[in-house]
């Protein structure tokens, strides 16, 4: 294994406004409402005891699955609506020079290059990846409607989803799914949060203060993509 | 159904059910299907006037439960005398007459009735090998049920056999069994009665509505009745307070097993199955699993024998591995975990070694497009 | 020589064609066979033992605790499970109340139409049945009033011409020979029995939560808590009720069942020479009165050959074999009959193809197998265990067999038939009603001591169990001896077989050419109407078929079925 170290930069690095408000806002809420619904959905299907009651832990459980969702809608709203690095084809490699940065981002990410494609948002790797989280949570969110949609209260509109249970092989298939995608969220909640931290020390670019601030810094002739779509982001 | 029937009642009347019982059993019918208390004046305005329908009982790849489940009809007990006032022309559990008598009286009500009579069909279909698994008077239970099912006003399955395949369709299926749906695809007005075996006071409640309304009840998406299947267990469940309280069973006879907690550290599946176990109970409403003592087994969903199962288990095992999704998502996670660690751990060191020792330039500079040397 | 073929046999549980020839008004030779076939063994492989007994409880509805029972006693054996004295009570409840309930079903709805002629009652007189009744048992409602309205009852619903479940069934028959006051009684206690049958089953609503297929049973014991001081376990509530259940039945069984017996049994003596069958007996024993492996039963073991009462040897399983001559199975080379332990059952259809008319009986002609015990054909049942009680002394079964044999002016060889058959159902329901409430007081006692125990929960957990494990469980069904062995590896299911009381009797033909009981059983059957058989029925009857029971697989290989499967 090469030893992990900040690549050395031959071109002056600009700061970029990657990450707007609306897409750190979501990010912070999902990553919150993951770990509490981890938690209370732990707890549910494991119950301690007294000292927890379900009512409650459910009702917690509840009220985080709100915010999960509607931070994942907001995100997809913002995917048709946000910069150019917020947009959904950032995510899915559909565009063929986000199919064929595929495989330079995995050369990278393996050590066999020695300095990372230039990619300001997600590499194309990353935002497949991405992807695959985005579709996770989409079956949690049905799932989890599925399950509170047959208890909910008479007047509830949420019993329109009352048709997913069916659909999904019945409930006690559906709580299995339930438990299996948030074992696979909080294996890639581990490995994304590892990653960040290395690649922004190795690629020395703020990708770990981006998702607070915003700002990356990037080298400047990546900041120009051959595709602008809109207008590019302030620079400083 | 067929011409010239005496009314319902009159036919009760000649029975010596009095008024009285049959306006309290008109009531208690109301209560069960869900309807409001003016329903039971229409029910019994209804059942004073209706034909005495015909019911055709079919047994295939069944073990009769259901067959015994409607011999315990009694709650009320005129219920029972409604049961009996629908002419049960072929049941091969109970009927007097065998082999040729008994298939000649199948044959007239399909032959003299056909569109008129209610077939009840108990028992999954096996379609496998030409059908062979399941033969009565040398034809195969498929034949049987497209014949006698094509031409009834409606067939009522009963039990998860008949409604899903059910034990004989479960993994690996053997037989090729299947439920009736499946099987005769496109039937009029079929509606499934699953649970293993059907409560028969949802097979009183479903015939009183269909003479009452002329028309069948609302299903669901499996077919099933909602007034049956429309609500989860688990939130009509007696145990359902100890359950938000947190209050378990942990083991058989333990305190809290005795104490009538929440069974659901026992495997219990009243949270994903809807059924009406726990409003009308059991055997004149003695009691039902769950009040027992036992896990419900989930045993009105369609596939239970392998969706459900294990029966002691909170999910199903995870397919390929077989243990449980959560011990198999800790290990996965901690294992992610622990690789990284180790990762983060190597990198930190040999960074370190190398600050140690002389600088030395080993990387040239890359070309544009990131490739190295 | 005529060919009679009846499909379905009706009034049984389950799918049973029996073919026949008939010549000079007589059975010549008879042929059993079951068209239904399921293979829940195959399903159980790789399933948690502790879920088996749910499986094979589905097995049959009608012997709904029979399966359970058998199952979690072969996994207990194979785990080294031991159930504790209350589960042991509770058990013994379950299962005595299943032969009682069970036993009256079948006297009345299911055997006495071979007997009593309903449309003969039509024209009884209802004080003469009153008079009558009156003269065989004390029963309150047998008053003339009470016969004049079952009699009314009746004839509704001929008058609607809609008999439903009655019609086209062979009134009028040449072998009915009951009087028109003795049918009129005996179809008022049809319906009788049909409502008391409900009433009683409250018991198993108790102790299982419901009925049919209870639902409280446990390897290691039984799901429902035994505590004075809850509501929410079997507590005084429980007891009373179970008491005046029991008490009830006792009062049904020794008013109505018994009594008509007798009266039927009296009027049809010459049935005590037809139907004699196999003459072998196979008793597993039931009703343990201790714990552990090894238990004191209260019905003994026994096997008892060519009906011969003097000797009754102790079983042992090593004997029982399986052989497919004329069964739609195939075994491996050179293998004629196997262990249960070791058994393989691979089916392969050789049968007409459906639509058929007649099966070839000199080939395969059953999906059930032929088991043996030390290369012999058994009968199964209460015949069986009264037999074997009776030789072996028994002090209950002695005096109810010989109070019925007193009163009918027979000697015990009367037993060996159709009638003897019918009449040990009655007298073994006699002896269970009245042990019943031993138990029930045991239970009684069991809780004011507090004692809670009602699983062995050292065991409950797999991780408790060795790697691999193998037991037998054995019970005395209503309709006689049930084993189930099993095979458990690395905690799953690896092997399951049953070999099932309706399989002992309604088995085919074996290698040897001996017949299965029930084909025993028909040769030199009378019958006056080779169109309307009435006469085999009866005898058929008298074994109590349960066919959902008696077809049961493993495909112990793991082979996909049908796969050689003949055109």
């Amino acid at each position: 294994m090469r030893p992990l170290r900040p690549i050395e930069r031959s071109t002056e690095l600009a700061r970029v406004y990657v990450w707007e408000w609306p897409v750190r806002v979501a990010h912070w809420v999902i990553v919150g409402a993951i770990l509490v619904l981890s938690a209370t959905g732990y707890v549910v299907a494991h119950p301690p005891g007294r000292w927890a009651p379900l009512g409650t832990v459910k009702a917690v459980h509840s009220y985080a699955a709100i915010a999960l969702t509607l931070a994942f809608a907001s995100r997809v709203a913002w995917m048709f609506i946000g910069n150019r690095w917020a947009q959904w084809d950032q995510l899915l490699p559909v565009r063929r020079e986000r199919w064929r940065g595929l495989g330079p981002t995995l050369e990278w990410y393996l050590f066999v290059l020695r300095k990372p494609p230039g990619y300001v948002g997600h590499n194309p790797l990353a935002g497949a990846i991405y992807t695959l989280v985005f579709l996770i949570e989409l079956l949690m969110i049905t799932t989890g409607f599925a399950m509170y949609s047959v208890s909910a209260p008479y007047w509830s509109p949420m019993h329109a989803f009352g048709f997913l249970g069916p659909l999904l092989g019945g409930l006690q298939t559906a709580r299995w799914l339930h438990h299996a995608g948030m074992w696979l969220l909080l294996g890639f909640m581990v490995h994304h949060v590892y990653s960040a931290v290395l690649m922004s020390q190795v690629e020395a670019n703020a990708t770990m203060e981006s998702i607070f601030s915003g700002y990356k810094f990037v080298p400047e002739e990546d900041v120009v993509s051959p595709r602008v779509r809109r207008a590019t982001p302030p620079s400083p | 159904m067929r011409e010239g029937r005496q009314g319902l009642l009159a036919e009760l009347e000649r029975r010596g059910v009095t008024r009285r019982e049959f306006i309290r059993f008109c009531g208690a019918m109301a209560a069960a299907l869900g309807l409001p208390g003016g329903a039971s004046a229409q029910i019994a305005g209804a059942l004073r006037t209706a034909p005495k329908p015909t019911l055709v009982w079919l047994e295939f790849q069944d073990c009769a439960g259901n067959t015994e489940s409607f011999l315990r009809a009694s709650r009320p007990t005129v219920a029972n005398l409604i049961l009996d006032t629908i002419s049960v022309d072929y049941h091969e559990t109970i009927m007097a007459a065998p082999g040729t008598q008994a298939e000649e009286a199948l044959a007239r009500v399909v032959a003299e009735s056909r569109g008129q009579y209610l077939a009840v069909v108990e028992g999954s279909i096996p379609l496998a090998d030409g059908g062979v698994y399941c033969c009565i008077a040398g034809r195969t239970a498929l034949d049987i049920a497209k014949r006698v099912c094509g031409g009834a006003a409606a067939t009522i399955a009963v039990g998860t056999c008949a409604t899903h395949g059910g034990i004989p369709g479960a993994a690996p299926n053997p037989t090729g069994a299947v439920g009736v749906g499946e099987a005769v695809p496109g039937l009029r007005n079929l509606i499934n009665l699953t649970a293993c075996p059907m409560n028969v006071e949802n097979l009183t409640a479903l015939i009183v509505y269909y003479l009452t309304f002329k028309q069948w009840p609302p299903l669901d998406a499996e077919r099933r009745p909602l007034f049956a299947h429309g609500k989860l267990l688990h939130d009509a469940c007696e145990r359902r307070a100890h359950f938000n309280a947190g209050e378990f069973a942990e083991a058989w006879g333990d305190e809290g097993h005795c104490n009538g907690y929440c069974l659901f550290k026992m495997g219990c599946k009243g949270p994903v199955t809807f059924y009406n176990c726990p409003t009308i109970r059991w055997n004149e409403g003695t009691s039902w699993p769950v009040q027992c003592g036992h896990g419900c087994i989930g045993c009105a969903e369609p596939r239970f024998w392998d969706r459900m199962t294990p029966f002691y288990g909170h999910l199903p095992l995870t397919p390929g591995i077989g243990a449980d999704i959560d011990r198999v998502g800790l290990a996965a996670t901690g294992l992610v975990a622990a690789g990284f660690a180790v990762h983060g751990v190597t990198s930190y060191v040999k960074r370190a070694a190398e600050r140690e020792l002389p600088a030395e330039k080993s990387v040239p500079p890359p070309d544009r497009k990131g490739n190295g040397p | 020589m005529t060919h009679v073929v009846v499909d379905p046999i009706t009034r049984i549980e389950g799918h049973l064609r029996i073919e026949a020839e008939v010549e000079g008004g007589r059975v010549r030779d008879a042929w059993s066979s079951a068209p239904m076939f399921r293979g829940i063994e195959l399903v159980l492989q790789g399933r948690d033992p502790r879920d088996a007994w749910a499986f094979t409880q589905r097995i049959c509805g009608v012997c709904t605790t029979v399966h359970a029972i058998a199952s979690i006693r072969a996994v207990e054996a194979a785990i080294g499970a031991v159930p504790p004295p209350n589960a042991r009570l509770l058990r013994n409840l379950v299962m005595a109340t299943h032969c009682v309930q069970d036993h009256v079903i079948h006297f009345y709805h299911l055997h006495a139409l071979d007997w009593v002629d309903l449309v003969s009652a039509l024209s009884a007189d209802p004080a003469r049945a009153a008079t009558l009744a009156q003269s065989i048992s004390d029963w309150p409602l047998s008053s003339p009033k009470y016969f004049a309205g079952v009699r009314a009852r009746l004839r509704a619903l001929a008058e609607s011409k809609q008999l439903g479940p009655f019609a086209n069934a062979y009134w009028g028959h040449p072998a009915y020979r009951l009087p028109p006051e003795a049918n009129l009684m005996a179809v008022a206690h049809y319906l009788e029995a049909l409502d008391w049958q409900r009433e009683f089953i409250r018991v198993h609503a108790i102790l299982g939560g419901k009925n049919p297929h209870l639902q409280s049973f446990l390897v290691g014991g039984m799901a429902t808590p035994v505590d004075p001081d809850r509501a929410a376990s079997l507590n005084a509530g429980s007891i009373a009720a179970m008491r005046k259940l029991v008490a009830s039945a006792r009062e049904f069984v020794s008013k109505v069942y018994l009594p008509d017996l007798l009266a039927v049994a009296a009027a049809y003596l010459d049935w005590a020479g037809h139907g004699a069958g196999v003459g072998n007996y196979l008793v597993y024993g039931e009703y343990p009165e201790a714990d552990g492996p090894n238990a004191p039963l209260y019905l003994p073991a026994g096997v008892i050959r060519g009906r011969d009462l003097s000797k009754v040897e102790r079983p042992d399983p090593a004997k029982i074999t399986e052989e497919v001559e004329h069964a739609w199975y195939a075994y491996p080379a050179g293998a004629r009959a196997l262990n249960p332990s070791e058994g393989v059952t691979r089916p392969v259809y050789s049968g007409p193809r459906p639509p058929y008319e007649r099966l070839d009986t000199s080939a395969k002609y059953s999906w059930l197998k032929s088991p043996r015990y030390d290369g012999l054909p058994m009968e199964v049942g209460p015949l069986a265990r009264v037999l074997v009680a009776y030789a072996s002394r028994h002090e209950a079964v002695r005096k109810a067999v010989d109070g019925v044999l007193q009163r009918l002016k027979v000697g015990p060889e009367a037993l060996f038939s159709t009638l003897g058959r019918t009449a040990a159902r009655a007298v073994e329901t006699l002896v269970l009603v009245d042990k019943m409430g031993e138990w029930v007081e045991a239970l009684a006692d069991a809780m004011a001591r507090r004692d809670r125990r009602i699983c062995d929960t050292a065991r409950w957990d797999p991780a408790s169990w060795p790697a691999r494990a193998s037991g037998a469980g054995f019970h005395e069904a209503p309709r006689g001896a049930l084993g189930h062995w099993v095979r458990i590896e690395d905690r799953r299911i690896a092997n399951y077989q049953c070999v099932v009381p309706t399989t002992w009797n309604a088995g085919p033909r074996d290698a040897a050419g001996h017949r299965g009981p029930y084909e025993e059983a028909l040769v030199a059957t009378p019958i006056a109407d080779p169109a309307r058989p009435l006469e085999l029925l009866r005898t058929v009857h008298s074994f109590d078929p349960c066919l959902a029971c008696g077809v049961h697989v493993v495909d112990a290989r793991g082979r996909a079925l049908g796969e050689a499967l003949e055109t």
